[in-house]
């Protein structure tokens, strides 16, 4: 479990996507902090619910930029959000009866979100226009 | 649960879409004092009906004026208003098999509406606000379109 920090080569140079991502990032580092501090149960369900909900939203905002720009690759993306969609509501079922899963969800954004930003999202760049950045 | 309180912050500077938002706001706050002052599993379904409707003309309106200023991410905008009200929607079902949704609905109203207007919102107001200064009768045109808005 670790803290997220921002580096510039994770700007996709969309300037409004940009901005999304790091919130994520805070959200995240939310999470890792209400989970350092030992916050209780509610408190870090509610931590949960507002990093999920802003994540699922990112989403939706940015398959919406895509499928205005005629991304090629969008359903793929969309599989890719939808997957990781999944395995999050699946922790935080778990994360009622066990609090561990708090730990494996906070391990699981980390992981996944500069992954996905490094590798999946700056495949589409290309494809929106300059205008936009 | 904590009141919902407009602060100046959440103003994003277009007068017709901050007296909108205001009004969710107090949709919100009525929601949340359902149960203080008694009002029944019909009432609450009703109220919260009014809220959803309210809500969607709302976005309607907003996805309009959009459209008009040739808002680069009208698309992203609309699939967001489209997530959350399939959200909403959910809630709305609940609630009309007797559930009692009114505490993990005003959460995900007040972080929801909150995120909204300070983040995706406030993206639009750049483009918005020019066109508005060039077409100052939009608002006139729409008054019939949106009247739930403007009751």
């Amino acid at each position: 479990m670790k803290n997220l920090i921002w580096t510039d080569n994770l700007n996709t140079g969309i300037d409004v996507i940009d901005k999304q991502h790091k919130r994520i990032v805070e959200y995240i580092n939310n999470l890792y902090g209400a989970l350092s501090n030992k916050a209780d149960k509610t408190a870090v369900r509610d931590v949960i619910d507002e990093l999920v909900d802003y994540t699922m939203t990112h989403f939706a905002f940015e398959e919406g930029m895509l499928d205005e720009y005629d991304y090629a690759q969008l359903d793929a993306h969309k599989a890719l959000h939808e997957q990781f969609a999944a395995q999050v509501r699946e922790l935080r079922d778990r994360f009622d009866s066990s609090e561990d899963a708090s730990v494996e969800l906070n391990n699981l954004m980390v992981t996944w979100l500069f992954n996905h930003i490094l590798h999946e999202d700056a495949k589409y760049v290309p494809f929106i226009p300059k205008s936009r950045h | 649960m904590a009141k919902f309180v407009w602060t100046d912050q959440l103003n994003v500077g277009i007068d017709v879409i901050d007296q909108q938002h205001r009004r969710i706001v107090e949709y919100i706050n009525q929601l949340d004092d359902a149960r203080s002052n008694g009002m029944s599993n019909d009432e609450i379904s009703w109220l919260l009906n009014d809220l959803v409707d309210y809500t969607i003309s709302h976005f309607g309106f907003e996805e309009s004026l959009q459209e008009e200023a040739k808002y680069p991410f009208l698309t992203s905008h609309k699939k967001v208003h489209e997530l959350f009200t399939k959200r909403i929607a959910d809630f709305q079902k609940r609630a009309e098999q007797g559930e009692d949704v009114v505490k993990g609905l005003n959460s995900l109203l007040v972080t929801w509406l909150f995120n909204h207007i300070k983040r995706d919102d406030n993206d639009y107001v750049e483009s918005v606000k020019a066109y508005l200064a060039q077409k100052q009768d939009f608002v006139e045109r729409k008054r019939g379109l949106f009247a739930r808005l403007f009751g």
